[in-house]
């Protein structure tokens, strides 16, 4: 589903607004009885960085698969620069493509890898040598051209295969998850170096992932995918502030979900009563309007709730509650306190304190007051 | 403390035990060869390379020495493209009843030799071959086929499962796929059951029996009829260069594909 676009968001945007590099339409892909990829559709541009998230068996690596040619969609139309390339095998597809476990050529060099798809592409043999020698230095490995897979460490053979994807300069790349495997410090490094190189060679990329941050840092959309089926795409501050829905609301980030049934609706608000608590909330989908009785789950942040010893602490919020913390874990940048909600029927809510001076203010067992504002509270059906 | 020092030395009498039973028919071979008396005895009596220097002379056993060379040659050469191709696809692609053929690959582990040995004399015997030399190399192909398909399954199936799809990736169609990739990625398998295959005909001797006539044996039944006869020390002589031969395969190994890949059948 789309959502509107600022022109502030499209201004971001380095370059041209491209012709459509790859279209999807209407692709299913079904195993026996599984539906692994349900009427899957979307258009993405020219030189942007899509990634496809989404938790394991979502379908997003069936996706990816079918559009660098490995599987046959079941139904559907798959267009690379307005050409369907239903018919076109994978080894004649403009496609490079960084594997979930990089699958690099164990018995070459690191140079050879990167030199074999310009040989299997019939490049001019004279050119080649040069052209390897020029992406080892884009990804910051020239000096180990001679070197043997084995002998590279993790990091170095990511870049191998990123040489290898890019160097004979195809109109797509696509990346299955090659971060996944790699420790944390290595990883967030990995995503920028991606960023850096997608962005220097204006190379349309889709990338699939399951880690909700580097969708966020490292693209221009966000396709979020869950059994099967395309739940939102948007940008990434679309996807985290505007989620079109409860899965995608707790995929990303950390959400509290309050379950309650509407009381009233007016134009931009609901308000439901949760437990004893009366909340209120916005309600996202813009087609159908809740009714009074009906079940719904009001999504809230962890960082947008703030917590305290008073409630006049918190008479700027619109909503406030009593609660007992359970849990205080501190991550060094903010604690996190587990606060159980009696009025909710003992729900408990995660909050998030980014406030240097309150660390550690509250320890398990305090008696607390939470609020947030209803603008922040995201209702959804339940 | 106590307990921890009488496991180590409980440990290493195992293991010196164990070294000692296993080498030590070896080592009283390469003791006996070198004797200077006209017995096979352990110690020797006196040391002396006249049994080398016999064998050398004896055109018999070298000849038979020759003929389990060839015939080691025809097991390998036949077995490389066979089980290469075999273990591949059992390995990597969803062969159709693939449970079946495994345990129907491994038919001749699980019959016994001289079994074997009578089938194929029979069927050599029908298609008119038997009496000469090449059949025997075919038949040790056939009985120790499962060796090479083992280790080219194993190495083939420790390959990352998207490495072809890589390749095609790159641009690469099927057969440069399977010829520039698929391939050379299972060198190491190829190599090991190769050198396997290698030894395990030069030293085949039951099915050889059957199968080979007067005018053909190979060593180690020139070696079984020469016991029958007169027990010299030339045979022991004989027996180290058996076990030079084979300890050269395994060094061979080691600086192609390293030992360690052998081992493990990585």
């Amino acid at each position: 589903m789309a959502v509107a676009e600022t022109g502030l968001d499209r201004l971001a945007v380095e370059g041209p607004v491209g012709s459509t590099a790859v279209s999807v339409r209407n692709v299913n892909m079904v195993f026996g009885d599984y539906r692994a990829v349900d009427d899957a559709s979307f258009d993405l541009q020219e030189g942007k960085f899509l990634t496809i998230l989404g938790p394991s068996g979502s379908g997003k690596t069936t996706l990816l698969r079918m559009i660098a040619g490995f599987q046959a969609p079941t139904s559907g139309e798959i267009a690379i620069n307005g050409i369907p390339v239903g018919h076109v095998p994978p080894n004649k597809r403009s496609i490079g493509m960084v594997f979930q476990k990089l699958a690099l050529f164990p018995h070459m060099t690191a140079a050879q890898n990167v030199a074999f798809p310009l040989k299997m592409r019939r490049f001019d043999a004279r050119t080649i040598p040069a052209r390897v020698a020029k992406y080892l230095d884009l990804v910051k490995l020239g000096g180990f051209a001679n070197r043997r897979i084995h002998e590279l460490s993790g990091g170095q053979q990511q870049r191998i295969a990123i040489a290898r994807a890019l160097v004979f300069e195809p109109d797509l790349l696509l990346l299955d998850e090659p971060l996944a495997a790699l420790d944390r410090k290595l990883r967030e490094e990995m995503q920028l170096e991606f960023r850096r190189i997608q962005r220097e060679l204006g190379v349309t990329t889709i990338n699939v992932t399951h880690d909700q941050r580097e969708a966020l840092v490292v693209s221009d959309e966000i396709i979020v995918m869950d059994k099967g089926r395309i739940q939102q795409n948007a940008k990434p501050s679309a996807t985290y502030r505007q989620p079109s829905n409860s899965f995608v609301a707790g995929f990303i980030g950390v959400t509290n979900f309050l379950s309650g049934s509407v009381t009233d609706v007016t134009d931009s608000e609901v308000a439901f009563i949760a437990g004893t608590q009366p909340l209120c909330g916005r309600w996202v989908a813009t087609d159908v309007r809740p009714s009074a009785g009906q079940s719904v789950k009001g999504a809230v942040r962890a960082e947008q709730i703030r917590v305290a010893a008073t409630p006049d602490r918190l008479d700027d919020l619109q909503t406030t509650v009593a609660g007992s913390v359970m849990d205080v874990i501190f991550e060094g940048e903010r604690v996190v306190y587990e606060v159980r909600l009696a009025s909710l029927q003992d729900a408990t809510i995660r909050v998030f304190d980014h406030d240097p001076s309150q660390h550690a203010e509250f320890e398990a067992g305090a008696r607390v007051f939470v609020g947030w504002n209803a603008r922040d509270v995201l209702v959804f059906a339940e | 403390m106590t307990t921890a020092r009488g496991k180590t030395i409980f440990l290493w009498t195992l293991v010196m035990i164990s070294v000692v039973v296993l080498s030590a028919p070896t080592l009283v071979v390469l003791g006996a060869s070198f004797t200077a008396g006209n017995m096979i005895t352990f110690p020797p009596q006196g040391l002396s390379l006249k049994w080398y220097a016999s064998i050398a002379q004896a055109t018999d056993l070298r000849e038979a020495f020759l003929r389990s060379l060839y015939v080691a040659l025809i097991c390998t050469l036949v077995a490389i493209p066979v089980g290469t191709l075999a273990g591949i696809a059992l390995a990597k692609y969803a062969v159709r009843f693939e449970k079946a053929l495994q345990i129907y690959l491994l038919l001749p582990f699980t019959i016994p030799l001289i079994g074997s040995g009578i089938g194929l004399m029979l069927i050599f015997g029908n298609a008119g071959i038997l009496g000469q030399l090449w059949p025997v190399g075919i038949a040790c192909c056939v009985i120790n086929l499962p060796f090479m398909i083992w280790a080219v399954t194993a190495s083939a199936g420790s390959l990352d499962p998207d490495l072809e799809l890589a390749a095609a990736n790159c641009g690469a169609p099927p057969l440069q796929t399977f010829l520039l990739v698929t391939l050379p990625a299972v060198t190491p398998g190829v190599i090991t059951g190769s050198l396997l295959m290698f030894i395990l005909a030069l030293n085949e001797f039951l099915v050889s029996l059957l199968l080979v006539d007067a005018r053909i044996v190979t060593l180690p039944v020139q070696i079984y009829n020469s016991i029958r006869s007169i027990i010299t020390p030339d045979l022991a002589a004989i027996s180290v260069v058996f076990i030079g031969c084979a300890a050269l395969a395994i060094t061979i190994l080691d600086r192609l594909v390293g030992l360690d890949v052998f081992l493990k059948s990585k």
